[in-house]
C-alpha cells in the first residue's frame, strides 16, 4: 500500500468515526430522553413522532408501497379530531427498497437522528430481521411488524420491545391445511413457495394437516422473475391444487406462467400475495386483455384476518370515510386498509397508555391489554407475557372479481400443535365507535 | 414433459440472451469495451415503448419507436461520452459504462417511476398444444426466436457483404490503418454503438413482452448476457449466439431441477470455468490480445 493510499484510507476512516459520533450525539440532545417515569424520546406535550421503513421502490413495492399512505391517512384523521390525549401523530416514512442493508441505515436514522418514539409497522421479514436486535438494544418500541414471521413474537424475553401484527404464516398454513383436508381430501397438493420464512413457515403449517396429500413443492428466489421451470415442475407432478406462499408480483407471474403452460389448478394464495385488484392490474396489460383485470383471480382462495375493500363491514365504512377525508390520490385499497388497521391499533395503544406516555408504558399496556381492544381484526391478538405474536386467526375465503366470499367461520389457533377452533370471542362483531377514534379505557 | 418444457423455456430465453450478448460483442469488437450500460439503455427504450403503447398507439408502433430510440441512444452515448475517455487505458471506459449504468437507472426511476408494470406482448401467450399437451412454446416465443434469427442474419449480411460493414470491420481490426486507408473511423464507431444499442433494445423488448418491467429488470440479463458473450469468446458473433443459447438452457435446467436461488451462482460458475479452462471462449478465432 503506497503512502497516498494509506493516507486516503486513514482520512476515510476518520470521517466515518466522526460521522458515527455525530449520529450517536444526536440522541442525547433529543427533546425527551429519560425522565423519572421512563423514556419519553419522540414525545412532546403536543406531538408523538413515529417512524416506519417501507419498500417504496423495488420488487416488493407494488401494493406494499401503499400501506404507509393508509397509516398516514388515519393519523391525519386522528389529528383532525385533536389527536390522542392532546398529542398529534407524526409519521416519518423511509424507503428501504426491501433491501436489508438499507433498512439498517434508515432505521438508524429514524432512531438516532430523527429520535422517533417508536417504529410502527416496519415491513418485511428479511428487512426487519436486520434491525430487530438493534431496536431491542436501544429499547425502542417496535410495534406491529408488517410480516408474518414468528421472530417478532415467539420469544418476548429475548425481544421484549417487538410485537407482531398479522397472523403468522404457520397458523395460516395450518388453517389452510385443515380446510383442504376437510374439503378436498382427494386433491393432489402442490406448493409454490418463496424461499424464506414466508414459504418455510407456511409449509410447516400445511404439512401438519396434508403432508400425505402433497405431491410436489417448488421454491422461487425473490427477484428471479422467470418461474417457468418451477411451474413446469408443478404441472408435471399432476398437482391439481396449488398453495402459494408468495408476494403479489409472484401471484401475477404464477397466473401468467400457468396460462403459458396450459396449467389450470385450483389456487390458494396466502393473504400476503392475494390482492385481486393488484394481481388483476399487473395481469391486464398482458396479451392484450386476454386476462381480464377484474376477475383475474376468480375462483382462487385465500385467507382473511381483517375485512377488506368491498366487504360489508362498519370498519370498511370507516376506512372509506377516512380515505375520502384524508387520503391522497388513488382509491382505497386493501393495502391502505392494512396500514389504517395498524394505525388504529397504535392509536388504541396510545389511548390506553394515558397522558403519561413513555416507551416502557406503551409496551407494558400492549402486552397486558391489547387483546381486549376492539378493532378491525377478525380474531383477538395473542399478546401476553409469553407471546408477542399478532392476530390469532383468520377465515378461508374465495375470490370473486375484486371481492371475497367467506368460506369458513373465523378460526383461531397458535403455532406448534395447538388445536384449530372456532373463534368464540365476538371481536369480529364489534363495530368502531361513531367518531372513528379508539374508545378504550386508560389502563390502571 | 417437464424436461421438454424446461428446455423450450430455456431455449426462448436463451435466444434473448444471445441477442444481448451479440450487442455486447458488437461493441467489444469495434472498441474493446464491455458496455455494461447496455442493460439500462435497453430498459429505457423499453419504457419508451411502454409509454407509447399506453398513450394508445399499437404495439408495433411502440416496438419501432423503441428500436429507433435505441439506435439514437447508442449513437449519443458514443458521441457524447465514450469518445472522450482515454481508450489506451482499458479499464477507464469499462468503469465509465458502469457509471452510466447507475446514472441511467436513477434517471429511469425518476422519469418512469420504479414500480413494476406489465408489458404487453404482440402475440398470444398461451402455449401451443400438441396432442393434448401444452408446450412451453407460445406464439410470442416463436416470434422472439424468428426475430433474433433475422437480426443475426441481417448483421451477418451487413458485415460480410456491404462496404459499410467492411469499413466497420476495418475500424475494429486496426483503427490507424483504417483511417490511413480513408475510412471515417469516428463515424464507423458511432454507427457500431448505434447498431449495438439497437440489438440491445430489441432484447429488452423481447424479454419484457408479456412480463413485468421495472428499472432493474434488465440487470440479470446483462450478467447472463455477459457470461454468454465470454462463453462464446468476446470476439465471435456466432459464439455469442451459441453462448446465449447454452446459458438459457443451462440456467433453466438449474432453476427447474436444482433450485431457483442457484441461478446466479450457476452463471458465475460457468464464467469462472470458461475463464480458467478456455479463456478465449468456445469460439474465439483470434488469439486473445494481451492487455
Amino acid at each position: 500500500m503506497s503512502r497516498n493510499h494509506l493516507r486516503a484510507a486513514l482520512a476515510a476512516s476518520t470521517a466515518a468515526v466522526v460521522l458515527a459520533g455525530c449520529g450517536a450525539g444526536g440522541r442525547d440532545a433529543s427533546s425527551g430522553g429519560d425522565s423519572e417515569g421512563g423514556d419519553t424520546t419522540g414525545v412532546t406535550d403536543t406531538t408523538i413522532s413515529v417512524g416506519t421503513h417501507q419498500p417504496l421502490t423495488g420488487v416488493a413495492a407494488p401494493g406494499y408501497s401503499e400501506i404507509n399512505t393508509g397509516m398516514k391517512a388515519y393519523f391525519d384523521y386522528v389529528n383532525e379530531a385533536g389527536g390522542i390525549h392532546g398529542r398529534k401523530l407524526e409519521l416519518t416514512v423511509k424507503d428501504d427498497g426491501y433491501n436489508p442493508t438499507n433498512t439498517s441505515k434508515v432505521v438508524d436514522e429514524l432512531v438516532l437522528k430523527d429520535n422517533v418514539f417508536a417504529i410502527l409497522g416496519g415491513l418485511g421479514t428479511p428487512t426487519h430481521t436486520a434491525v430487530v436486535d438493534f431496536l431491542n438494544k436501544e429499547e425502542v418500541p417496535d410495534l406491529f411488524v408488517s410480516s408474518g414471521a414468528q421472530l417478532w413474537g415467539n420469544d418476548p424475553e429475548a425481544r421484549p420491545w417487538t410485537f407482531g401484527w398479522q397472523p403468522d404464516y404457520e397458523i395460516e398454513g395450518k388453517i389452510m391445511g385443515q380446510w383442504i383436508k376437510e374439503n378436498k381430501p382427494n386433491a393432489k397438493v402442490g406448493l409454490f413457495l418463496q424461499g424464506d420464512e414466508l414459504g418455510g413457515d407456511g409449509e410447516k403449517g400445511l404439512r401438519q394437516y396434508v403432508d400425505d396429500q402433497i405431491v410436489e413443492r417448488v421454491e422461487y428466489a425473490s427477484g428471479n422473475t422467470d418461474i417457468g421451470p418451477q411451474i413446469s415442475k408443478l404441472k408435471a407432478s399432476g398437482a391439481d391444487l396449488v398453495v402459494g406462499f408468495n408476494t403479489p408480483s409472484y401471484t401475477a407471474l404464477s397466473q401468467l406462467t400457468s396460462m403459458k403452460l396450459g396449467y389450470d389448478p385450483t389456487w390458494i394464495y396466502t393473504n400476503v400475495g392475494s390482492d385481486p385488484k393488484l394481481a388483476g392490474e399487473l395481469l391486464s396489460t398482458f396479451s392484450k386483455g386476454k386476462v381480464k383485470g377484474g376477475g383475474a383471480l376468480d375462483g382462487a382462495m385465500t385467507t382473511e384476518y381483517i375485512p377488506g375493500v368491498g366487504e360489508e363491514s362498519p370498519w370498511v365504512d370507516l376506512w372509506e370515510k377516512v380515505w375520502k377525508e384524508q387520503g391522497g390520490k388513488g382509491e382505497l385499497t386493501n393495502y391502505r386498509v392494512y396500514g389504517m388497521s395498524q394505525a388504529y391499533l397504535f392509536a388504541s395503544a396510545l389511548q390506553a397508555s394515558g397522558k403519561d406516555l413513555t416507551r416502557e408504558r406503551i409496551v407494558d399496556v400492549i402486552e397486558k391489554d391489547a387483546k381486549n381492544w376492539p378493532g378491525p381484526n377478525l380474531a383477538p391478538f395473542r399478546y401476553s407475557a409469553d407471546s408477542h405474536l399478532g392476530i390469532s386467526g383468520m377465515r378461508m375465503a374465495e375470490i370473486k372479481g375484486l371481492k371475497t366470499t367467506p368460506l369458513t367461520d373465523v378460526l383461531v389457533t397458535d403455532i406448534g400443535d395447538a388445536e384449530i377452533t372456532k373463534d368464540e370471542t365476538d371481536v369480529a362483531a364489534v363495530a368502531p365507535p361513531k367518531d372513528g377514534l379508539p374508545d378504550v379505557e386508560v389502563l390502571k | 414433459m417437464q424436461l421438454i418444457n424446461t428446455l423450450l423455456g430455456g431455449f426462448s430465453v436463451g435466444m434473448i440472451y444471445a441477442a444481448f450478448a451479440l450487442a455486447l460483442v458488437l461493441i467489444w469488437q469495434s472498441t474493446r469495451i464491455v458496455n455494461f450500460a447496455q442493460a439500462p439503455m435497453a430498459m429505457i427504450t423499453t419504457f419508451i415503448a411502454l409509454k407509447v403503447i399506453e398513450s394508445g398507439a399499437s404495439y408495433w408502433i411502440g416496438f419501432t419507436v423503441a428500436l429507433v430510440a435505441g439506435l439514437v441512444l447508442g449513437a449519443l452515448v458514443e458521441r457524447l461520452v465514450i469518445r472522450y475517455v482515454d481508450h489506451d487505458n482499458h479499464i477507464n471506459p469499462v468503469i465509465l459504462t458502469l457509471g452510466l449504468f447507475i446514472v441511467l437507472h436513477a434517471l429511469a426511476a425518476i422519469v418512469f417511476g420504479s414500480s413494476f408494470r406489465s408489458f404487453p406482448a404482440a402475440f398470444d401467450l398461451t402455449g401451443i398444444k400438441v396432442g393434448g399437451e401444452t408446450l412451453a412454446l407460445t406464439p410470442f416465443s416463436i416470434f422472439t426466436i424468428l426475430v433474433v434469427v433475422a437480426v443475426m442474419a441481417a448483421l451477418r449480411l451487413l458485415f460480410m457483404k456491404t462496404d459499410l460493414g467492411l469499413t466497420m470491420r476495418a475500424t475494429a481490426f486496426n483503427r490507424e490503418v483504417a483511417s490511413v486507408l480513408g475510412v471515417k473511423v469516428n463515424r464507423a464507431l458511432t454507427l457500431g454503438w448505434a447498431l449495438a444499442a439497437l440489438v440491445g433494445s430489441l432484447s429488452g423488448l423481447l424479454i419484457a413482452g408479456g412480463g413485468l418491467v421495472h428499472p432493474a429488470y434488465m440487470d440479470g440479463v446483462v450478467v447472463y448476457g455477459f457470461v454468454a458473450a465470454v462463453l462464446g469468446g468476446l470476439d465471435s458473433p456466432a459464439g455469442a449466439v451459441v453462448g446465449g443459447l447454452v446459458m438459457g438452457i443451462v440456467l433453466a435446467l438449474v432453476s427447474g431441477y436444482l433450485g431457483s436461488g442457484l441461478v446466479p451462482l450457476a452463471a458465475l460458475i460457468v464464467l469462472v470455468v470458461v475463464l480458467l479452462v478456455r479463456p478465449g471462449g468456445l469460439f474465439s478465432t483470434t488469439k486473445e490480445r494481451t492487455v
